[in-house]
């Protein structure tokens, strides 16, 4: 600003004065430009901004069955951090997106390196889509086909028992324990070949002359890929880091999915939490309250990533 | 690339489990939806179907009425991203205009919104699109994901590569916006058109929380709402009306084919946004 304090006001004013011309004349010339922006910018601000602003709003609230009654202060958020529920979703939303992260993160790499290094095109292309296909499924879609591979008389209990390794079938769909590996698993299984072809791309970039030197002096496959393919992996791990953090910390469709009244106390996460207490059972104020949590908490898990090293320098 | 025999044959190894895992499920699936109600009940996993039947189809057709879904997820998918597309277009037109005042701030605003998750917002949403009377519209759902930063900033990007001597020689010819947009940017910017709207297809198509939060009509339900109670079982009241497998696995054949076939079609352009969406996040 170039207003300062020793300016006389009606400097001040002129200055203002320029400053709002040179708005309208740039209006004059611009507008068709931003009458283009601006469904975007209402939609965002609409749908996005005003929700966001709404949910802030109704966590400070207390409701009862005729809408709101009033601002309560903290009230809302001092319930819900006492709640059992609420303490074990959180527990569980953090485990759960310890696990997707590194296992979404460091898994792929591996199929990556496999997709470099097996040469016909045509062979390497088609177990890449095949790899890649599900990520493309939905989550309702996903948890069928495995409800199914997965049932006490399906394809992976069959073969567990006919190799002798079980004594009864497992209950995978209906067992507390089995829940977070199974959100976890199948998230990653999802995943798998997307994340992999970041991977790829980047590897294809590698300078194959690198990897001969290492080879010249002495290093053997494991030893090519730790000290020559992983350090070119970096910048593409951070990518995947970041995107696979904030998707798994806001997870719901999975969990809710494979949520029953076995699984609830192991799958239940804080969105899923939100979406019980505040649409089934129209306790908006604490619902919001989590909901508000749950959003601090990824907005500072998303900067808490940043600050590792190496993210800055790369943009992101 | 590393010159390793053995890393190579366990790539091969590795790579053909993994397409396995994809495929022998969807095999079962195939197979089981295409038997009898007594045969998908028997245990042993079923890798062909004998006796072939497509009385799971039947019931999923006939009882469960799937079309009705089936149509409208298309009615959203298709309108809903003919929406996204236009809007993301015309706004990203306009913000690849470089002298264009507050563009930086803009852009940082739009960006900004990549950091809020819809799933943090579920009941302030939800309240939202009641106020608005969106509740119980399919309406509520070509509006979710109308406008995204992804598809915003992607097709900025793209019209930024449009040569500016093209631009300045069609408007000297005294083409306006309209021209501009449709003989020029559109055409030079295709894959990034068709990257946006096989991404959005795709999403439109898999929307789960959304009408599991909008809509509680039965006529205004989707394919996955539908199929989630198809596989869930939650019709399952009483022992006649029990759905079996056989309807199960039929439902998510419904649901997969159209998936499988556009991802033939579109393969190159879904697979292609990855390196798109990894510059950004």
């Amino acid at each position: 600003m170039a207003v300062t304090d020793d300016m006389s006001p009606r400097e001040g004013a002129g200055l203002l004065r320029i400053r709002l011309g040179r708005v309208r004349s740039s209006l004059k010339r611009y507008w068709p430009y931003y009458l283009m922006i601006a469904p975007a910018l209402i939609w965002l601000a609409m749908f996005l901004a005003w929700p966001m602003l709404q949910g802030i709003l109704i966590s400070f609230q207390k409701f009862g069955l005729m809408g709101s009654q009033g601002y309560v202060g903290f009230d809302n958020y001092l319930e819900a951090l006492q709640d059992r529920t609420v303490i074990q979703a959180t527990i569980n939303t953090v485990l759960i997106t310890i696990g997707i992260t590194i296992s979404g993160t460091l898994l792929p790499i591996i199929p990556a390196i496999a997709l470099a290094e097996i040469t016909p095109r045509p062979m390497r292309s088609l177990l890449q889509s095949a790899i890649y296909a599900p990520h493309l499924l939905g989550w309702v879609i996903i948890i069928g086909i495995w409800v199914n591979v997965l049932s006490p008389i399906g394809l992976v209990n069959s073969i567990l028992n006919g190799l002798g390794l079980i004594d009864g079938p497992i209950p995978f769909f209906s067992s507390p324990h089995w829940g977070q590996p199974l959100v976890i698993g199948l998230t990653t299984w999802k995943d798998l070949g997307f994340h992999a072809l970041i991977y790829y791309a980047a590897l294809m970039t590698l300078n194959t002359e690198l990897i001969e030197a290492a080879a010249m002096d002495g290093a053997n496959g494991l030893q090519r890929i730790r000290d020559v393919v992983i350090p070119h992996l970096m910048p593409a791990i951070r990518v995947v880091l970041l995107i696979t953090v904030l998707g798994a910390s806001h997870t719901f469709d999975s969990a809710f999915l494979m949520l029953n009244g076995r699984t609830a106390e192991t799958v239940r996460t804080l969105a899923i939490f939100t979406y019980e207490r505040g649409i089934l059972r129209f306790d908006l104020g604490v619902a919001s309250a989590a909901g508000v949590i749950l959003l601090i908490f990824s907005l500072l898990l998303g900067l808490g990533v940043r600050m590792l090293p190496g993210f800055k320098r790369q943009g992101l | 690339m590393l010159h390793s025999r053995s890393i190579r044959i366990g790539s091969w190894v590795l790579l053909i489990a993994l397409s396995l895992t994809m495929i022998v499920p969807l095999i079962n699936v195939i197979a089981t939806s295409l038997t009898t109600k007594t045969g998908s009940l028997q245990p042993g996993v079923i890798l062909w179907p004998d006796p072939v039947s497509v009385e799971g189809y039947y019931t999923l057709m006939n009882r469960m009425r799937i079309w009705l879904p089936f149509m409208n997820t298309m009615y959203v998918t298709i309108v809903g991203t003919a929406a996204h597309v236009l809007l993301c277009c015309v706004a990203g037109y306009a913000l690849s205009r470089e002298d264009l005042p507050g563009r930086n701030w803009i852009v940082g605003g739009i960006l900004l919104t990549l950091a809020i998750p819809t799933q943090t917002l579920l009941v302030p949403l939800f309240i939202v699109f009641r106020d608005l009377g969106l509740l119980n519209t399919l309406l509520s759902l070509i509006i979710v994901d109308l406008v995204t930063a992804f598809s915003i900033v992607l097709m900025k990007t793209y019209f930024e590569q449009v040569p500016r001597e093209i631009v300045e020689s069609a408007q000297l010819d005294g083409a306006g916006h309209f021209r501009l947009f449709w003989n020029f940017y559109l055409p030079l910017s295709l894959p990034g058109v068709i990257t946006i709207t096989v991404y959005e297809m795709v999403k439109k198509y898999n929307l789960f929380i959304h009408p599991l939060l909008f809509i509680s009509d039965p006529d205004k339900t989707t394919l996955q709402i539908a199929l989630q109670s198809v596989v869930g079982g939650e019709s399952s009241t009483s022992t006649n009306d029990f759905i079996a497998p056989n309807v199960m696995m039929a439902g998510i054949v419904v649901a997969i084919v159209p998936l499988l076939v556009f991802f033939a079609f579109f393969q190159r352009y879904l697979m292609s946004g990855v390196s798109a969406g990894g510059v950004k996040g």
